[in-house]
């Protein structure tokens, strides 16, 4: 070392989530970054160079956080191998003070790897305002490495944790455990390093050899030891596993508690006996095992119907048929006539601009509502919850709460949502979560659900809740269909998530959020929304007549009426078989809210009837309430828009099962649109036909593909590879 | 051509205004397709309401309120 100059060391930041981990990186090199695993932004490990004007050229390596070294999630393999080949020169656990015995779980398992190594037990402020204490020397002493208090928020004692892994990493102090297991598992893990011998590096002995103790996948497949090794090494187990009565994972698990329970009981004062928090006690209703669904439908209940039938409704009302439906299509119409704008021209902008674009911002106070409230429930800690809460419905079907995240995410945007599915580290169960994401409705379907509610429905207050129901149980239905199957069986992953303490929504977070999505939806109704309505005004207006190109004077003689025309006959079976409503699902695909868009255009919704007739009343003459409803479900399940596609098809990176996932969402869509409509005719008289034929078959084949027993336990790869 | 001009002012400033208006937009549009961003969405972690599930900075300050 000259001059303050140092070899080049590297340092990895090693923690929990929610340790600090973040803040003390950002910290530590000055810069920005987003880092997480839960509910999940990349893997990606993030390095910045130590701001120091001690030591120059030291690189901070930002891990994952995790758990524990174990092999089960993405995160944690992708930490471990950093930590194993990636030879960092030292290691900064940053630990939470005031979750220490969770947190210690990690440092037990950082401790064997062999690697330089201080711990920076973080939040001390928080410990401290609690009345609780650590003693940091005695912790050191337990631990057998350097510990030091810091607050990352704070940047208190963070430079002289830095500067302390310097100085291990320079010279070169390997970490030497202080706890050892019982001494039936140290003599097991004694003979498994015998095993083993020199295959394994020095620095790593120790804990490659409490890895292949706990028989980890991942560090026997990098081992790929002969038969005789395996056989050998599985024999110990046996015998140890034999003697303890356990497994040997849980006997390590168990007994790295055990030493951690030592630690916390000579280095951690509580001021008071523990009582539950406020949050605890939140939760011992809000997730109980028999209230939580309950209380998590009358929530979702409650959102869509003050969003949708009241508050919402009051307003969009007011927006809808007086704002767009009378003020500004008559105040432009009459300053286009009075500067003599041609007949073509104020069509396009009064029946085609307004009318299209109109139609969708008429919701945007009922959108603004429901935004509010998921806001709400994000910024309250609810949310969370209902990922907890959905893990015990979904493990039931070899899901776990991971992939209800997505889900939740979805109910806003579909994108995001489809994006989130990237954390659940198992192929086959990202792959079905983004299949199934987009049948909660979003944002954008909102006008959909608001317009059939409003329009046909009347204000109904079940309606809209119904929808997003609809969703739910769409998801779990498709998710027992196809975890029966070879593409997706399989086991659920484990679910680790932590529950962030409840507080008092911020008024300003929530604002903005709800500002942001709604800018967002108006952005989109100025934009491509606009567009589209521009190309359905010109598409329903215009047509072939004499072979010329000309404008003409029936819609229903457009080239849309012909475009709808062709495909409108596949949605008969469903009730809605006539062109405008095919031509509206179409124009879906480019954005939700252009469905609702083209049907104001279609409906002339700009425009006012003679006799002062609401023109969404027209609605009720194309559509009865069971047609209604059977497209409006139509709508909400089927493929999403562009955006959403594109994102399904990165997330799935294969162009196959991007297909399989549209396809299977527009199939699931026709039949339950079709069962609704077939049966509510039956229902209400109207005679059995062909198309109750149809839907009882699709019944019966759904009945069959949901109830069958689940043949698919074993999962091969080697099939699904071969035919994707 | 001038009268042409003259009678049809207003179907041609306002024509333009329109045209200008979709150009615009169509502009916008490739430019966030060559950032490689969707041109349809506008949504993103920003507006998300659970983005600080995401993003831990945001949930860091919170917990520390």
């Amino acid at each position: 070392m000259q001059g303050g100059k140092i070899m080049h060391v590297r340092i990895a930041l090693a923690g929990n989530p929610n340790s600090g981990k973040t803040t003390l990186f950002n910290a530590l090199t000055g810069s920005n970054q987003y880092v997480g695993n839960w509910p999940g932004v990349t893997i990606e490990k993030k390095e910045g160079r130590l701001r120091s004007d001690k030591y120059r050229d030291v690189t901070v390596v930002d891990l994952p956080g995790i758990y524990s070294l174990s092999p089960y999630t993405l995160e944690e393999v992708v930490a471990r191998n950093y930590l194993v080949d990636g030879n960092p020169d030292a290691i900064i656990n940053i630990v939470d003070g005031s979750n220490l015995e969770r947190n210690l779980y990690l440092t037990t398992q950082l401790a064997e790897l062999g690697i330089p190594m201080v711990v920076a037990v973080n939040m001390m402020d928080v410990v401290e305002k609690r009345g609780d204490s650590i003693n940091l020397k005695k912790l050191s002493e337990k631990l057998g490495c350097p510990v030091m208090g810091i607050s990352a928020l704070k940047r208190t004692g963070i430079t002289e944790a830095a500067e302390k892994a310097v100085e291990l990493a320079t010279a070169k102090v390997p970490m030497v455990p202080r706890h050892r297991f019982s001494d039936t598992v140290e003599k097991a893990i004694s003979a498994i390093e015998d095993i083993l011998g020199d295959r394994i590096k020095d620095r790593h002995e120790r804990w490659t050899a409490v890895k292949v103790f706990e028989q980890d996948i991942k560090v026997m497949e990098r081992l790929n030891l002969d038969e005789n090794l395996r056989d050998r090494i599985e024999s110990v187990i046996a015998d140890c596993e034999n003697e303890m009565d356990d497994d040997s994972e849980s006997i390590i698990t168990n007994e790295r508690y055990q030493y951690i329970a030592s630690i916390i009981k000579d280095s951690y004062r509580r001021k008071s006996n523990e009582k539950m928090t406020t949050s605890d006690k939140i939760d011992r209703i809000v997730t109980n095992r028999w209230l939580a669904l309950p209380i998590f439908a009358l929530v979702m209940f409650c959102v869509y119907f003050i969003s949708v039938t009241t508050v919402g409704a009051w307003v969009t009302d007011w927006t809808n048929d007086v704002l767009f439906g009378e003020i500004i299509p008559r105040a432009v119409g009459n300053f286009l006539t009075s500067v003599g704008t041609a007949e073509w021209l104020k069509s396009l902008i009064l029946d085609g601009i307004i009318s299209g674009v109109g139609a969708v911002l008429g919701f945007v106070p009922q959108m603004l509502v429901l935004f509010a409230f998921l806001a709400l429930l994000e910024d309250c800690g609810y949310m969370a919850r209902v990922a907890f809460i959905m893990d015990r419905i979904f493990r039931k079907f070899g899901l776990s709460g991971k992939s209800f995240i997505p889900m939740l995410i979805g109910s806003g945007c579909g994108v995001p949502g489809i994006m989130a599915s990237r954390t659940i580290e198992n192929d086959r169960d990202r792959r079905m979560t983004i299949t199934v994401t987009t049948f909660i409705p979003c944002g954008a379907k909102l006008p959909i659900i608001a317009l059939i509610a409003g329009a046909l429905f009347g204000g109904a207050w079940w309606v809209a809740p119904s929808a997003y129901f609809a969703g739910i149980a769409a998801i779990i239905c498709s998710g027992i269909i196809l975890k029966k199957t070879r593409l997706f069986s399989g086991d659920p992953a484990p679910f680790v998530m932590e529950l962030p303490p409840y507080h008092r929504p911020i008024a300003g977070n929530v604002l903005r959020s709800m500002w942001e999505r709604s800018w967002s939806f108006i952005r989109k109704a100025g934009t491509v929304i606009l567009l589209c309505t521009i190309v359905i005004w010109f598409a329903s207006n215009f047509g072939i007549a004499d072979g010329r190109l000309l404008m003409v004077e029936d819609i229903n003689d457009g080239f849309l009426s012909k475009i709808g025309g062709f495909i409108a006959p596949l949605f008969a079976p469903l009730g809605w078989g006539f062109w405008q409503a095919a031509v509206a699902t179409l124009t879906g695909i480019v954005a939700k809210e252009n469905v609702v868009g083209t049907i104001g255009i279609l409906y002339g919704f700009a425009g006012v009837a003679e006799d002062g007739q609401e023109i969404w009343g027209l609605l009720s003459s194309s559509f009865t309430t069971l047609s209604a409803y059977s497209f409006m479900l139509f709508n909400l399940l089927c493929a999403p828009c562009i955006a959403a596609i594109g994102a399904i098809k990165r997330e799935m990176n294969s162009r196959k099962w991007t297909l399989f996932a549209i396809g299977y969402q527009t199939l699931f869509a026709y039949a339950v649109s079709l069962c609704v409509y077939q049966f509510g005719m039956l229902l209400t008289g109207n005679g059995f036909s062909t198309g109750t034929a149809a839907a009882l078959a699709v019944v019966a084949l759904f009945m069959y593909l949901l109830l069958r027993p689940n043949r698919e336990k074993t999962f091969n790869a080697a099939s699904v590879e071969a035919g994707f | 051509m001038l009268q042409f001009i003259a009678d049809n002012i207003a179907n041609i400033v306002i024509g333009a205004l329109l045209l200008a208006a979709v150009i615009g937009i169509i502009a916008g549009m490739a430019r966030k397709k060559a950032k490689g961003q969707s041109i349809t969405c506008n949504c993103g972690c920003s507006g998300c309401p659970s983005a600080y599930l995401c993003h831990q900075e945001v949930r860091q300050e919170s917990r520390d309120d």
